[in-house]
C-alpha cells in the first residue's frame, strides 16, 4: 500500500526507544502508586471522621480531579504530541460537563 | 502486495443498501430529510386548516396535540438535520480534498439509525396514537401521557440520535485528519467550518438528550422517579437536561446554514467572502456561547433574577457574533457583480429574514419582557423566522447550489422562481402575523380560540400563507421530478464559475472523488489557480492505486436490530427487546471480527476515467 | 507493509496505533467520543447530585454504603487500568505473549469488579433500596449502572479482541484496536474515581 511505506529501524532507534519505554514504565507505576494514595488519603478522609465534612467534601474532589490528571496525561499519553485534538475534545468534554453538572444539580428549586 | 481481491460490484438496489459511498450517503440523506419535511409539512397544514376560523372542529383535542408534537419533532430531527446531514456528506469532502469520509461505515450506520429512528416515530400514528407531549416532552405531562405515542418519540429519537452523533463524530474526524496539502484550517470553505462547528456541537450535545431520553423511559417503562414529584423527582431537571440539548441543537441546524449563505453569497457576487477570519472566530464564539444560554428557555420556571440574569447577558451576547455573519456578507455582495439566480435569491432572502427572527430573539432574551411573551404566538413567530426564515431558506438556497454536484443535474429556474415567490410570500403571510396574535395573547398549542378577540383576520393570513408555503414546496418536488429529464443534465463540473473545491471535480463526481489529491494554494482553491489562468487544480500527487472502503449490509441489518428492540421496550416484550439488542450486538461483533481491508481502484482504471474525461 | 503483515521486533512503527491513516482517523474519533462521553456522564452525574437527599421511606446514603467493599472495587478498577497501560507498552514492543497476558490479567479484574457490584447491588435491594424505592435509588442505581454497563461491554469488547487476534500476531490492522481499549478502559476508570468520590464518600458526609 502507497501509505505505508516501511523501512527497518535502526538499532540506535530501537534502543532509544527501549529506554523511552523504561523510563515510561517507571512512569506508569509511580502514578499508579499515586493514585493508589490518594485514594486512601480519601479514603481516610471520610471514614476516620477527623476531618471537618465540608472542608474532607472538597478536599476528595481536589482529589478525585488530580487522579483524572494523572490518568489522562500519563495511562492515557495526553501528554505526548500529537494530542492536540485529543485534548480539544476532552477540555471542550470537561468544560460542557461541569456546566451541565452546575446546571442541573444546582438550579432546581432545592438548595 | 497492493491489491486485496475482496471488491465486489452490487448494482441496483443493493448497491444502494449496503453504500459507504459519502456522495450517495448524502442523497439519501437529502431524500430521506425532504420526504420526512414533506409529512412535517402536512402536520402543519392541518393545524393551520383547523386554526383558520374561531371554533373550528377539524382537528380537535389529543389529535391536535399530536400534529403539533410531530410537527415539531419531525421538522427538527427528521428534516433539517438529516439535510444538512445529507450536505455535509455530499459536499464537505469535496471542499477539503478529501476521497471519502473517515468512518465510512459509520456513516452508513448513522444514515439507517436516522432513517429507522423517523419511521419508529411516526408509527406511533398507526398504533394507537402518535406522541402528543410537545417536542420538548416536558415532565411530567410526558411521563404520564396515556398510550404509546410518548414511548415511540422516546425510542424514535433515541435510535436516530445514536446515528447523528455518529455522523458528528466523523465530520469532525474527516476535517481534522483528510484535508488534501496545503488546506489549512484557515483556508476551508465556510460550510466546512460550520459544519465542523455544528459536528462539535453534535458531539457535546446529543449526549445529555440520550441521557435525558433514558430517564424518561425509565421513568414510563421501570417506574423510575427522575421527574416524579411523589417520590421525590424533580422536573425542572428534564428541562434542563432537554434545553441543554435542545440549544445546541438549534445552532446545529443554524450553522451550517450559514456556511451554505457564506458559498452563496461569495460564488455569486464574485467576490472572495468579506472578513473571512472573522467569519470563522463568530462561528467558533456561537458554537461557544450555544452551551452557555440554555436557561433563557426557562427564563418562567423561576430561577431566580441571578440565573435569569446571568443567561440573559449571555444571550444577547450572541447577537455579536450574528451580526458579524450579517454585515461581512452584505460588505461580500458590496461592489460585487451580483448574479440573480434562483440559489443567490434564496440567500438574499434569508438575510433580512433572518435578521427579523434575531430581533425577536432579542426581545425575548430579556427575562422580563419573556414572561409576557412566553407560552404565546410571538415564541412561535420568532423560532420560525429563526428556522423556517433561518435554516429552510438556506437549505432550498444550498439545494439549488448544490443540485448540478450532488445529481448532475440543474433545477429548472423558472419553476426556481415561482418555488421562491410562492414560499418566500407565503411565509412571510404565516408567521408575520403570528407576532402581533402572540402580544394580543394568543397561547401557543391550542387547538382552538373564541372570535371577538381581533385574532380572526391575522389567523386567517396565517392559513393562507401556509397554503402558499405549501404550493411552493409542491412546485418544487416537480422541478426536482422533472430534472429527472436528461434535458436538465450538466455537463461541466462547474456550472457557476465557482470558487471552491467541489467545483473542481468532473461532473458526474467519480467514485474516488479526486483522481490527484490536489493541492491547495489558498483560501477559495479553483479560483486562485483560475486567476493564475489553470484551467484545473495542480495535483499534489501522481496518479495511483486509490484505496477504497467495502460497502456492507451490517448497518442496515444494526439498525433494523435496534428498531425491533424499540418494539420490545415499548410493549415491555423483553424476549424481542432482547432479540433486537442481540442482532444489534451481533453484528458489532462481525463488524470487529472479519478483517476488512477495502480495495484498490487500479492506477490503469483512473488513467481511462482521466482520459474519458478530456475527450 | 501490508495491513495484515506480522510486526518484527525490527519494523514495528513507534506508534503503530497511528502508522495508517484508519490508525490515525480511529486515535482521534475514539477521543472525541471519550468528551461525548464525559458529557454524557455529567448528565447522570448532575441528576444524581439534584435528587441524591430524596431518599423517601427508603435508605438513605449513609445508612446504606458500605465503604470497604467500595475501596476494594476501586483498587481493583484502579489496578486493571494499570495492567492495561502496561499492555499498551508491550505492544509498543513488539511483545505479543507479554499484551496479551497484561490483556488477561485486566479482563479478570473487570468481572472481578462487576462481580463485586451485583453483589453490592443485591445486598442494596434488600435492604430495601430498589430502582423505584426514590429519586436517589433511581438515580444512584441509573448512575452506577450505566458505568456498570461501561464495564461489560468492555469485558465483551476485550474478549472478542483477544480471542480473534489470539494467535495472529500484531499488525498494522489490530494495533488500533488494542489502543482504543486501553483508551476506552482508563476513561471507565477515570469516571470511577468520581463516582468513588461524588457517590460513596460524599455520600457518608451527606
Amino acid at each position: 500500500m502507497a501509505e505505508h511505506h516501511h523501512t527497518e529501524v535502526s538499532k540506535t532507534e530501537l534502543l532509544q526507544r527501549k529506554l523511552e519505554i523504561k523510563q515510561e514504565r517507571k512512569q506508569h507505576t509511580i502514578s499508579f502508586v499515586m493514585m493508589i494514595l490518594l485514594t486512601i488519603i480519601a479514603f481516610y478522609a471520610i471514614w476516620s471522621d477527623k476531618v471537618p465534612n465540608t472542608f474532607a467534601v472538597l478536599f476528595i474532589l481536589v482529589l478525585a480531579i488530580v487522579q483524572v490528571f494523572f490518568q489522562l496525561y500519563i495511562w492515557m499519553h495526553l501528554s505526548h504530541k500529537g494530542h492536540e485534538f485529543p485534548i480539544l475534545g476532552i477540555a471542550t468534554g470537561i468544560l460542557c460537563a461541569a456546566v451541565t453538572v452546575a446546571g442541573i444539580a444546582a438550579m432546581i428549586w432545592t438548595t | 502486495m497492493s491489491t486485496i481481491a475482496s471488491h465486489k460490484k452490487r448494482s441496483g438496489l443493493m448497491d444502494w443498501l449496503t453504500t459507504v459511498d459519502h456522495k450517495k450517503i448524502g442523497i439519501m440523506y437529502l431524500l430521506g430529510g425532504l420526504f420526512f419535511f414533506l409529512i412535517g409539512g402536512i402536520e402543519a397544514l392541518f393545524m393551520r386548516l383547523q386554526l383558520i376560523k374561531p371554533e373550528n372542529d377539524m382537528f380537535v383535542g389529543e389529535t391536535f396535540n399530536q400534529l403539533l408534537t410531530m410537527h415539531g419533532t419531525t421538522m427538527i430531527f427528521f428534516a433539517a438535520m438529516p439535510i444538512l446531514i445529507g450536505f455535509m456528506n455530499c459536499i464537505v469532502p469535496l471542499q477539503i480534498g478529501a476521497r471519502d469520509v473517515a468512518f465510512p461505515f459509520l456513516n452508513a450506520l448513522g444514515f439507517w439509525m436516522f432513517l429507522f429512528g423517523g419511521i419508529m416515530l411516526n408509527c406511533g400514528w398507526f398504533l394507537g396514537g402518535a406522541a402528543d407531549a410537545g417536542w420538548t416532552a416536558y415532565a411530567p405531562l410526558s411521563t404520564t401521557s396515556a398510550g404509546h405515542g410518548v414511548d415511540f418519540y422516546i425510542l424514535g429519537l433515541q435510535i436516530s440520535g445514536a446515528g447523528t452523533l455518529m455522523g458528528g463524530i466523523n465530520f469532525l474526524v474527516t476535517i481534522i485528519n483528510m484535508r488534501a496539502p496545503g488546506m489549512t484550517f484557515m483556508r476551508m470553505p465556510l460550510f466546512t467550518w460550520t459544519s465542523f462547528v455544528a459536528s462539535l456541537l453534535i458531539l457535546f450535545a446529543f449526549p445529555p438528550l440520550t441521557i435525558g431520553l433514558f430517564q424518561l423511559m425509565f421513568e414510563r417503562v421501570f417506574d423510575a422517579n427522575f421527574f416524579n414529584a411523589d417520590n421525590g423527582g424533580n422536573a425542572i431537571i428534564w428541562e434542563h437536561i432537554f434545553w441543554i440539548f435542545g440549544h445546541p441543537e438549534v445552532y446545529i441546524l443554524i450553522l451550517p446554514v450559514f456556511g451554505i449563505i457564506s458559498e452563496v453569497v461569495s460564488t455569486f457576487a464574485k467576490k472572495r467572502l468579506f472578513g473571512y477570519s472573522s467569519m470563522v472566530f463568530a462561528t467558533v464564539l456561537i458554537g461557544f456561547l450555544a452551551f452557555m444560554v440554555w436557561v433563557h428557555h426557562m427564563f418562567t420556571v423561576g430561577l431566580g433574577a441571578v440565573p435569569n440574569s446571568i443567561f440573559a447577558v449571555a444571550t444577547m451576547a450572541i447577537a455579536v457574533p450574528t451580526g458579524i455573519k450579517i454585515f461581512n456578507w452584505l460588505f461580500t455582495m458590496w461592489g460585487g457583480k451580483m448574479k440573480f439566480t434562483v440559489a443567490n435569491v434564496w440567500a438574499l432572502s434569508f438575510i433580512p429574514t433572518f435578521v427579523m427572527g434575531g430581533v425577536t430573539g432579542v426581545m425575548l432574551a430579556i427575562p422580563a419582557a419573556d414572561y409576557q411573551y412566553h407560552d404565546s404566538y410571538f415564541v412561535v413567530a420568532h423560532f420560525h423566522y429563526v428556522i423556517v426564515g433561518g435554516v429552510v431558506l438556506g437549505v432550498f438556497s444550498g439545494l439549488y447550489y448544490w443540485y448540478p454536484k450532488i445529481f448532475n443535474r440543474k433545477l429548472n429556474e423558472k419553476l426556481g422562481f415561482l418555488n421562491f415567490w410562492l414560499f418566500f410570500i407565503g411565509f412571510h403571510l404565516t408567521f408575520f402575523p403570528q407576532h402581533f396574535l402572540g402580544l394580543l395573547g394568543m397561547p401557543r398549542r391550542v387547538f382552538t380560540y373564541l372570535t371577538g378577540q381581533h385574532w380572526d383576520t391575522m389567523n386567517f393570513i396565517s392559513t393562507i400563507g401556509a397554503l402558499m408555503m405549501g404550493l411552493g414546496v409542491i412546485v418544487l418536488a416537480v422541478n426536482m421530478l422533472i430534472s429527472i429529464s436528461s434535458k436538465y443534465k450538466v455537463t461541466s463540473g462547474d456550472p457557476w464559475d465557482g470558487r471552491t473545491l467541489e467545483w473542481a471535480i468532473p461532473t458526474p463526481t467519480p467514485e474516488y472523488n479526486f483522481a490527484q489529491t490536489p493541492l491547495v494554494r489558498g483560501l477559495d482553491p479553483l479560483w486562485v489557480e483560475k486567476s493564475a489562468g489553470n484551467k484545473e487544480m495542480t495535483p499534489a500527487e501522481p496518479v495511483g492505486d486509490i484505496h477504497m472502503p467495502n460497502g456492507s449490509i451490517l448497518p442496515l441489518i444494526m439498525s433494523i436490530g435496534f428498531f425491533i428492540a424499540g418494539f420490545g421496550f415499548i410493549y415491555h416484550h423483553w424476549l424481542v427487546a432482547g432479540v433486537g439488542i442481540g442482532i444489534g450486538l451481533i453484528c458489532m461483533l462481525l463488524r470487529s471480527v472479519i478483517d476488512d481491508h477495502g480495495f484498490h481502484i487500479h492506477k490503469e482504471e483512473v488513467e481511462a476515467d482521466l482520459r474519458g474525461v478530456k475527450a | 507493509m501490508n495491513l495484515s503483515e506480522r510486526f518484527t521486533d525490527t519494523n514495528i512503527p513507534e506508534h503503530p496505533e497511528k502508522a495508517t491513516l484508519e490508525g490515525k482517523n480511529k486515535f482521534v474519533g475514539f477521543w472525541l467520543f471519550l468528551g461525548g462521553e464525559t458529557v454524557l456522564f455529567a448528565t447522570l452525574f448532575g441528576t444524581y447530585l439534584g435528587l441524591r437527599h430524596m431518599h423517601g421511606t427508603g435508605p438513605t446514603a449513609k445508612e446504606l454504603f458500605q465503604l470497604p467493599t467500595v475501596f476494594l472495587a476501586t483498587m481493583i478498577l484502579l489496578t486493571s487500568s494499570l495492567t492495561s497501560v502496561y499492555a499498551i507498552l508491550a505492544m509498543k514492543q513488539n511483545k505479543i505473549r507479554a499484551m496479551q497476558g497484561w490483556f488477561f490479567i485486566t479482563l479478570l479484574l473487570g468481572l472481578a469488579f462487576l462481580g463485586l457490584e451485583i453483589y453490592e447491588f443485591n445486598e442494596y435491594v434488600h435492604e430495601g433500596h430498589t430502582f423505584t424505592k426514590s429519586a436517589f435509588s433511581s438515580s444512584f442505581y441509573t448512575l452506577v449502572g450505566f458505568h456498570g454497563g461501561h464495564v461489560l461491554f468492555g469485558c465483551l469488547w476485550l474478549i472478542s479482541l483477544l480471542v480473534r487476534n489470539w494467535s495472529r500476531g500484531l499488525n498494522l490492522y489490530n494495533a488500533p484496536k488494542y489502543y482504543l481499549f486501553a483508551l476506552y478502559w482508563h476513561f471507565v476508570d477515570v469516571v470511577w474515581v468520581f463516582i468513588f468520590t461524588v457517590v460513596y464518600l460524599m455520600g457518608k458526609v451527606g
